[in-house]
Parts: C-alpha cells; sequence; structure tokens
C-alpha cells in the first residue's frame, strides 16, 4: 500500500495504491487523517486501488464523516474495479455521493 | 488475480483430493505437509487463506496456527481447522490460536469448497 | 495419482466396511422394532458418510447408489415413508450392493454386468418409495404457510440483520465475504451499510470491524442454510433472520433487539422495503401502548424466527437428538483406534517381560537375597497387573460376531421357510480377539445346523404342542478361566437311536458297545457323520461336525452336546480367554517339568495318605468320589528316579474331574504359551510349552485330552 499526496491549487488530492486492507489499516488511519489538516478540499483517487475490504471501507466512511464534521469537502474518485464491487456490493455509492461511481462494464463500454 | 490458498494436511489424498477441487474452483493452491513444512511455505507470499489439519507429526495445526499469527505478514490470513466430530476441546484450541473457521472431517469436496467460498470468493 | 490415494483408500474401506457393519446391526433391529429412531439414524448416518467419503475419492458408483438409499432412508428418517419388513430387506440388499461396489474398487475392477444389473434393479425398486414423495411433498410444503397468522408485509424476501463483532477483521474474517458468499445464494434485493457504531477518529481502531447490514435476500435457501453463510463468525456477530412474510411485529420486535435508535432502524426498514411507514407507526403506537399497560417489554432477540416458523416441539425433539448425538460422539471419542499388530507385539514383549521376571526371581531364591527377593515380588505384581492390562486390551466383546448371526439366521430360516427367533445373551463376554475371530466359522456352521437339522418345521413344531416360531439362543458367559458360548435351540433334540444306526453302519462302533447319551452325541463330532436324511444345500458344505471340532479344539477349546428328545439340544463350546499367557500350575515328573493352567486344577492331595490306593486300580477315593488316576511318568513313559512321594494334582475340564499323578508341586507359574512345532503336534496331552525362568522348557499339558486317557484307562481297571 502507498499513499501520495499532491496539490492542485486549493485541493489536496492523494492516490492510493495497492491494497486498503486489513493489512495496512493500522498504518493507513494516521496517513489519511493527517492528509485532512492539510487541505479543506481532498480528494481521494482510487484508481490504483486492487483490492478493498471491510477495514478499507470504514477507514473511507471515517474520512468523509472527519471531513463533514470539520467542514471540509472529501470526494472519492476513479474507483478501480475493486473498489467499484465493493462499492456496488454495500451500497455504498449514495453514501458517499461521488458522480463518478460507475458499473464497471459500462464504463469499460465507454472508454 | 487468483487468490492463493495453503493447505497443510499430512495426509497426501486429503492434500490432493482438496488441492484438485480448489484449483478446480479456480483458486492457485500451495501445500505443506506438516506445521513444519507449512512455516517454511510463509515466505512473504500472499496467501488469502490456509486450511489446516490438527494433527500432524513435527508440527501440529494449533502450533503452527500460533506462529503464523506471529507474523505480521500473515497476521490477518483466515485459516480453516480441519477437526474430527467430537474433538470439541481441540476446536478451541484452534479458535484461540486464532482459527474461526473449520470444517469438520470426513467431508465431502463440495463441503471444503462451500466453506472457503464463505471466506473467500475465487 | 492412485498410489498416492492408495494409503487413505485403505483407510476409507476400513471405514466403510466398519459403517457397512453398523448399517446390517441397525436394520436388523428395525426388523423387530421399526420405530427404532436411533437405529434409523445409525444406518442413514452409514450410509451418509459412505457417500461422503466415497464424494472424496471420486468413486461415483459408490456415490451414486448410495445417494439413492439415502434419499429413501431420508425419508424413513423424517417419517415420510413407514419402514415395511419389505423395505428393510430392500435396504440390506442396498448394503450387501454397497458392499459389492467396495469390493470391486478394493480389487481394482471395473463393474461387471451382473453387478451393474443388481444396481439398476435396486435403483428402481428405490425410486418406487421416492415416487411417492412427488406426490406428497407439495401438499407438505404448502401447509405450513396456512398456518401463520396475523398482518403479513407484502413481499417475499428474507431480511437479514447483521452486526459484526469487534474482533472479525483480526480473525481474519472480512465481513464482505460473507457478503459475497450470500450473494451467492439468491439476489441481495436491497443493503444498507451501517455506520452507526463506527466512533470517532480518535476512540476508532482501524483494526477493529464496527460494521452493521440490514439486507433483503430473495432465495430459495433455507433459514438453515442462511445462518450456515455466517457459520464461522457465529460467536462474533449478532444476527438475525426474518423470514419471508413475516408479521409486522416481527419486525418491530427485530426493531427493539437491535443496537440503533427505534427511529433510525425504523427509516432503514422502511428504505430497504421491509415495511412501510402506515404500518410501522400504527404498530409502534399499539406497542407503546401495550408496554404501557404492562410494563414490560416484549421478549427480544434471536428466538423470534424459530418461534414463527418452527413448532416448539420439533425444535424439543432436535435439541434431544442433539444431546443424544454428542453423548456418542463422547463416547466414541473415549476410543483409540490401534493395529492389532501393535498390540500383539505389546503382549509378546509383555510375555518375554513375564520370562524375564521368572528368571531375576529365580536367580534372587538361589542366592538367597531375601531383600531382592522382595523386590522382586513387588515387580512380579506389577508385571502381572502389566499383563493382565496388556491382555484386556485384546479383549473384545463377543456381541459383534453373535450379531452377525441376525443376518444369519434371517437368511436361512427365509431359505428353509422355517420361522426362527434368534435371542442373544451375554453378548458383552468378552475373549481375546484371535479366539473371536476363529469362533466365527464354527459358530456358522453350529447355527446353520441347529437351524436346518434341529429346529422342526411349522407343522412338525405345531404337532408337538409347541410353538410354531422356532427359537435358536446364542448364549456367553465366563465359567472358570474361560468363556462358554452355547448354541441352543428348541428343536427335536439329536435321535439316540439313529446316530447308533448310523455309527454301526459307518463301522464307529460295534454292535455290542453301550455307550452313554455324551458318547454317543459326540459320535456326530467324527469324521464322515451326517445324519440328515438328505443333505440340504445349507448344513451339507461338505464342512462335517469334525472340522467344527478340530476347529475348536485348535483353540484349546471343547465342545459337548446335551440333548433332550423333543426339546432340543445345546451345544456347549468352552474356550480359553486367551491364547498366548496362563496361569499355570508347575509341576515337577522325574526331571520333567508340565505346567497346567491353574484354573483347572482343584486341588493337589498327597497320594498315600489320604487315599485308597492299590498298584493294579488306577483310581483314586477322594472323599467318596472315584476319579480316574492318570500317572504322568508312565503317559510320556518318563524314566528317571523313583520319587519318595507322589502327588495328586485334581484337575477339571468341561465338567469331568481326574487325577493327575506327579512327583513334585512346583507351584503357580506364568506361563508363556509357545505352539509346539510340527513334530510334537501329534503328541496327545500336550498343548504347547512354555520356558522357565531357569530356561527350561515345560511342557503344557491338555487336560481334556488327558482326562480322556485316564478315563479309558480307569474304567478298564475298573471292569478288569
Amino acid at each position: 500500500m502507498e499513499l501520495s499526496s499532491e496539490r492542485h491549487e486549493n485541493r489536496l488530492r492523494l492516490h492510493a495504491a495497492g491494497e486498503l486492507t486489513i493489512y495496512h489499516a493500522a498504518d493507513l488511519k494516521p496517513a489519511l487523517l493527517g492528509a485532512l489538516d492539510q487541505g479543506d478540499d481532498i480528494e481521494i483517487d482510487l484508481s490504483d486501488v486492487c483490492e478493498l475490504d471491510s477495514s478499507g471501507v470504514q477507514l473511507l466512511m471515517l474520512m468523509k464523516r472527519e471531513a463533514a464534521a470539520a467542514g471540509k469537502s472529501l470526494s472519492l474518485s476513479g474507483h478501480s474495479p475493486a473498489v467499484l464491487e465493493v462499492f456496488e456490493l454495500l451500497g455504498l455509492g449514495g453514501w458517499f455521493g461521488d458522480p463518478q461511481v460507475l458499473p464497471a462494464a459500462t464504463q469499460r463500454g465507454e472508454a | 488475480m487468483a487468490k492463493t490458498i495453503l493447505i497443510v494436511d499430512d495426509s497426501a489424498a486429503v492434500r490432493q483430493v482438496v488441492g484438485l477441487t480448489l484449483k478446480g474452483a479456480g483458486y492457485d493452491v500451495v501445500d505443506a505437509v506438516d506445521g513444519k513444512d507449512a512455516l517454511s511455505k510463509l515466505d512473504g507470499r500472499k496467501l488469502h487463506l490456509v486450511i489446516s489439519d490438527v494433527n500432524m507429526p513435527n508440527m501440529d495445526g494449533i502450533s503452527f496456527v500460533k506462529e503464523m499469527k506471529a507474523k505480521p505478514a500473515y497476521k490477518f490470513t483466515p485459516v480453516i481447522m480441519l477437526t474430527t466430530e467430537g474433538s470439541e476441546a481441540k476446536k478451541r484450541d484452534g479458535q484461540m490460536a486464532g482459527a474461526k473457521a473449520w470444517v469438520v472431517k470426513p467431508f465431502q469436496p463440495a463441503q471444503m469448497l462451500d466453506a472457503v467460498s464463505k471466506l473467500i470468493l475465487p | 495419482m492412485n498410489l498416492d490415494l492408495g494409503d487413505a483408500l485403505q483407510t476409507f474401506f476400513a471405514e466403510s466396511r466398519s459403517l457397512l457393519q453398523e448399517m446390517e446391526e441397525g436394520l436388523l433391529r428395525l426388523e423387530t422394532a421399526p420405530d427404532d429412531a436411533e437405529a434409523v439414524n445409525a444406518v442413514f448416518r452409514a450410509a451418509h458418510t459412505i457417500k461422503g467419503s466415497s464424494g472424496l475419492f471420486g468413486l461415483d458408483d459408490i456415490v451414486a447408489f448410495t445417494h439413492k438409499a439415502e434419499n429413501v432412508l431420508d425419508r424413513v428418517r423424517n417419517n415420510e415413508l413407514a419402514l415395511t419388513e419389505a423395505l428393510v430387506g430392500l435396504f440390506l440388499g442396498c448394503r450387501d450392493h454397497i458392499e459389492r461396489l467396495l469390493d470391486i474398487t478394493a480389487a481394482g475392477a471395473q463393474m461387471d454386468a451382473d453387478t451393474r444389473q443388481q444396481g439398476e434393479a435396486l435403483a428402481s425398486q428405490l425410486s418406487r418409495y421416492m415416487g411417492q414423495s412427488a406426490a406428497t411433498l407439495p401438499a407438505e410444503t404448502d401447509a405450513p404457510v396456512h398456518h401463520l397468522g396475523g398482518a403479513r408485509t407484502a413481499d417475499d424476501t428474507w431480511h437479514i440483520s447483521l452486526r459484526f463483532g469487534r474482533d472479525v477483521l483480526k480473525n481474519g474474517m472480512d465481513p464482505l465475504s460473507f457478503i459475497r458468499y450470500l450473494g451467492t445464494l439468491g439476489e441481495i434485493v436491497h443493503l444498507t451499510t451501517l455506520d452507526d457504531a463506527l466512533p470517532g477518529a480518535s476512540e476508532m481502531d482501524p483494526e477493529c470491524c464496527y460494521l452493521g447490514f440490514e439486507i433483503r435476500l430473495s432465495t430459495e435457501a433455507d433459514k438453515a442454510r442462511i445462518e450456515g453463510v455466517f457459520e464461522f463468525v457465529r460467536d462474533d456477530c449478532q444476527l438475525h433472520i426474518l423470514p419471508p412474510g413475516s408479521r409486522v411485529a416481527d419486525y418491530i420486535d427485530l426493531i427493539e433487539a437491535l443496537p440503533e435508535s427505534n427511529d433510525r432502524l425504523g427509516e432503514i426498514l422502511v428504505a430497504c422495503g421491509a415495511v412501510t411507514q402506515r404500518e410501522l407507526g400504527e404498530s409502534l403506537a399499539l406497542q407503546a401502548c401495550e408496554s404501557a399497560r404492562l410494563e414490560n417489554a416484549q421478549p427480544l432477540g434471536e428466538i423470534m424466527v424459530e418461534r414463527q416458523i418452527v413448532q416448539p416441539e420439533l425444535v424439543d425433539a432436535a435439541l434431544t437428538k442433539q444431546k443424544e448425538a454428542r453423548q456418542r460422539q463422547a463416547q466414541e471419542a473415549k476410543f483409540v483406534r490401534v493395529h492389532a499388530d501393535k498390540l500383539d507385539s505389546l503382549i509378546n514383549l509383555v510375555g518375554e517381560l513375564v520370562i524375564a521376571g521368572a528368571g531375576v526371581g529365580l536367580m534372587a531364591a538361589r542366592n538367597k537375597d531375601s531383600a531382592m527377593m522382595e523386590s522382586v515380588s513387588g515387580m512380579a505384581r506389577l508385571v502381572e497387573d502389566i499383563r493382565d492390562g496388556a491382555m484386556r486390551l485384546r479383549m473384545v466383546e463377543i456381541g459383534e460376531t453373535f450379531n452377525r448371526f441376525r443376518r444369519v439366521v434371517r437368511d436361512v430360516s427365509k431359505e428353509l421357510g422355517k420361522d426362527i427367533d434368534l435371542s442373544i445373551s451375554g453378548a458383552e463376554t468378552e475373549l481375546d480377539k484371535t479366539v473371536v475371530e476363529k469362533i466365527g466359522d464354527p459358530l456358522t456352521h453350529l447355527v446353520r445346523n441347529a437351524m436346518d437339522h434341529g429346529i422342526e418345521s411349522a407343522e412338525v413344531r405345531l404337532a408337538r404342542g409347541k410353538p410354531a416360531k422356532g427359537t435358536l439362543q446364542l448364549n456367553a458367559y465366563h465359567e472358570s478361566g474361560g468363556i462358554v458360548i452355547e448354541v441352543v435351540d428348541d428343536g427335536g433334540g439329536l435321535n439316540r437311536e439313529r446316530i447308533l444306526a448310523k455309527a454301526r453302519d459307518k463301522g464307529l462302533i460295534q454292535d455290542g458297545d453301550h455307550l452313554a447319551d455324551r458318547d454317543v452325541w459326540n459320535l456326530i463330532f467324527e469324521p464322515g457323520f451326517s445324519t440328515a436324511e438328505q443333505v440340504s444345500n445349507l448344513s451339507g458344505r461338505g464342512v462335517g461336525m469334525d472340522v467344527v471340532r478340530r476347529n475348536i479344539e485348535a483353540l484349546r477349546g471343547t465342545v459337548e452336546i446335551e440333548s433332550r428328545e423333543g426339546a432340543g439340544s445345546t451345544f456347549r463350546i468352552r474356550l480359553p480367554l486367551t491364547l498366548a499367557i496362563i496361569d499355570g500350575f508347575l509341576m515337577g515328573v522325574a526331571d520333567s517339568h508340565y505346567v497346567v493352567p491353574l484354573d483347572m486344577v482343584l486341588e493337589c492331595v498327597e497320594l498315600n495318605a489320604c487315599t485308597d490306593r492299590n498298584e493294579g486300580c488306577d483310581y483314586l477315593n477322594l472323599r467318596g468320589e472315584v476319579l480316574p488316576l492318570l500317572r504322568v511318568k508312565d503317559h510320556f513313559s518318563l524314566k528317571g528316579r523313583a520319587s519318595r512321594r507322589e502327588n495328586v494334582v485334581v484337575v477339571t475340564a468341561a465338567g469331568r474331574k481326574a487325577g493327575l499323578v506327579v512327583d513334585e508341586l512346583k507351584g503357580e507359574f506364568q506361563a508363556v504359551i509357545k505352539p509346539l512345532g510340527n513334530l510334537f503336534q501329534r503328541v496327545r496331552g500336550i498343548s504347547g510349552s512354555t520356558i522357565l525362568g531357569s530356561g527350561e522348557v515345560a511342557l503344557v499339558l491338555d487336560v481334556p485330552a488327558l482326562q480322556d486317557e485316564a478315563a479309558r484307562a480307569g474304567s478298564a481297571g475298573v471292569t478288569a
């Protein structure tokens, strides 16, 4: 798992790559929460996430909630197939409210 | 990418039959003849599931699971213990060691596949 | 691949054979007690396990056939099908067919046409019993629906509420996996993920699980199957399952049982489509009223599902079943399967230990080292205990052997057209495994013989004023260190005149001979003797009663007959408990040593002191009882110094007493019996040898054979 960040004007863009799983949850939590302090408008790019489990889902939910509590905006983008599968299964698209969530087949069909 | 399962059993027949079943369902399979051998297979490779017998020579399944769970890379790897009916105590020992799932011997390949599927789909 | 599976296959064969044995016993029990649910279960379990492990080895023929039998058995188990005699017969046939299939597989052969045909015939018979199920089953499945009362929600989808425990992730269990698997059972119509339990950032442990789910699942699976999905997290999650058609009140109960606030859950359930807003509102209002009145919350928790779809008595029955199953498992767990070879080598070693112990004892006695002797005697006691324990390991109950005869009696009585009951007593009597194995054949012969020649046809029996149904008894009990097995029939008894006539024909006896009953009966054990006027295909298999006696004598046993004309006969087999070690009584004759089994020794007397004795006449008057005397020295033609004093060892075997005249009494001695070499096997009066602690050889006397000798000599003396 790797978490890198880059800044585009006011927006902080986090790039998560690899597994968002229980094996990395302990490292991931402080890294993600730390990013919350570095900007008001945060985007997490999930395009290189190859595996997502419940612990990853929980952390993303935590981020969303903490951001909202702090009056900041947090969005998810570039959902990888692994992420899409989990979001679809758990009906999380609406919960996060990110428009980017599209069924994998459609996305591929349009590409 | 197929998910990888480690089978630990001293019976060649069980390894073979379970191995064939799981490969047929689309999993990758690694096998080991006892706990010692199984530890040597924990070489950093990604394992999605471990299926382990309890009674084995050299190192039994429970000691193996304990040692496995002590390794950070395999701390959260799910384990299915192969228990024998009536060995409730062993099942408890296994659960204490961190093996929360079990399949009762003798089992049909389909039962094994069913139990595996509950934990990971191929 | 076959090579690798070989070991496991052997285990499989052994296991399957013992299961088939259980199956047979169960079926035979069911023939007399068709309501014995435990026996039905045992039969079903056996079939089920065989099918299961055959599946593991890809033995498709066995799986396919066993599956068919199992299906019908399942219907019997569920009381959908009455167990008739015909059905038991069919299952027995199926059992035999499975055995045949196993034999074929074990031999690595292909199924032959006959077997295939047989299998198909059985399968078609089985399918007839399944045919009825198609007709009755729909009606039965329809029924429960009508019993459900109350206002029902509109949809027919299961509702599942899941709250995972904190530790599931740490245990390697991902809730996602279970939900994915749940999806394979049907269609997840709706799923709401609950983050209510997720704490603030500072308290949240990223390795703990805080998620909950409300799931609507459309599936044909039953409740057990849905519960089964969560089998591995059962202790680690809160699971509530509401079946399709649950009442609104059940959802209200659910809301009460779940940790989240009622309003929040109400919203979720409405969002799921489980209940409508209106139904929910009305029910909540109603409940609020009631609880205000009763001041008592409704019962909560997971029992609600059972309450609705399962009747309490069914639950009770299931619980009792489980308890029984657990007890049986606990009992089974008390046994260890050990290879017989290991026991044999242990017993062999114990045998050597006994000899070595005797050597040490002898040494100590020779050196007159009293401290040493004391230690030795302590050790000897322990060795004796070890020996007894080791021997007990080899002891098995004769019941299993007896039970095999239920099938024999059933089949043979059908074959003969006679109605015969088998009654068994003393099934728990234990004897050595080797003896048990070897007694099967002679016993089979005696049983068949009794059914064929002993028990009369129903007409004859009625004419003789006996019940039409014949009875055959197998009894076992312990008697003076041995075991007695009786085959008792209530048939016509042996016919003295016919036996005598036949014996004269065959030249076995002379015209003038006067024989006691016992001697007449024994004639049927002579080679070539057969009294049945027509040789039936059952008893007349070229194996005569002489072979039976030979087999029994080879086990150091005896057989005797008691018979009363018109009332039946008893064949009484006496066997030693074990063949390997005996408690012996050591005697010296001239310079040789002899041993007799201690339990045959009644008493020892000095020859001149308290007996009437005259040189020519070899009998002994022991307190008024006349015993034949046998001079061991003469019998074995031993030369040696004449002893100053002679002793008589009074022995008994098979109810007869005799006196053995020996020089010296040496006392008790544990003898590890070694079989005689070929050279000595024809010597009458000796059954084996043993080695003394000193390294000298002692011969074990064959008391029954010596008694015959003594009786002959004695009667010759009397008549002379």
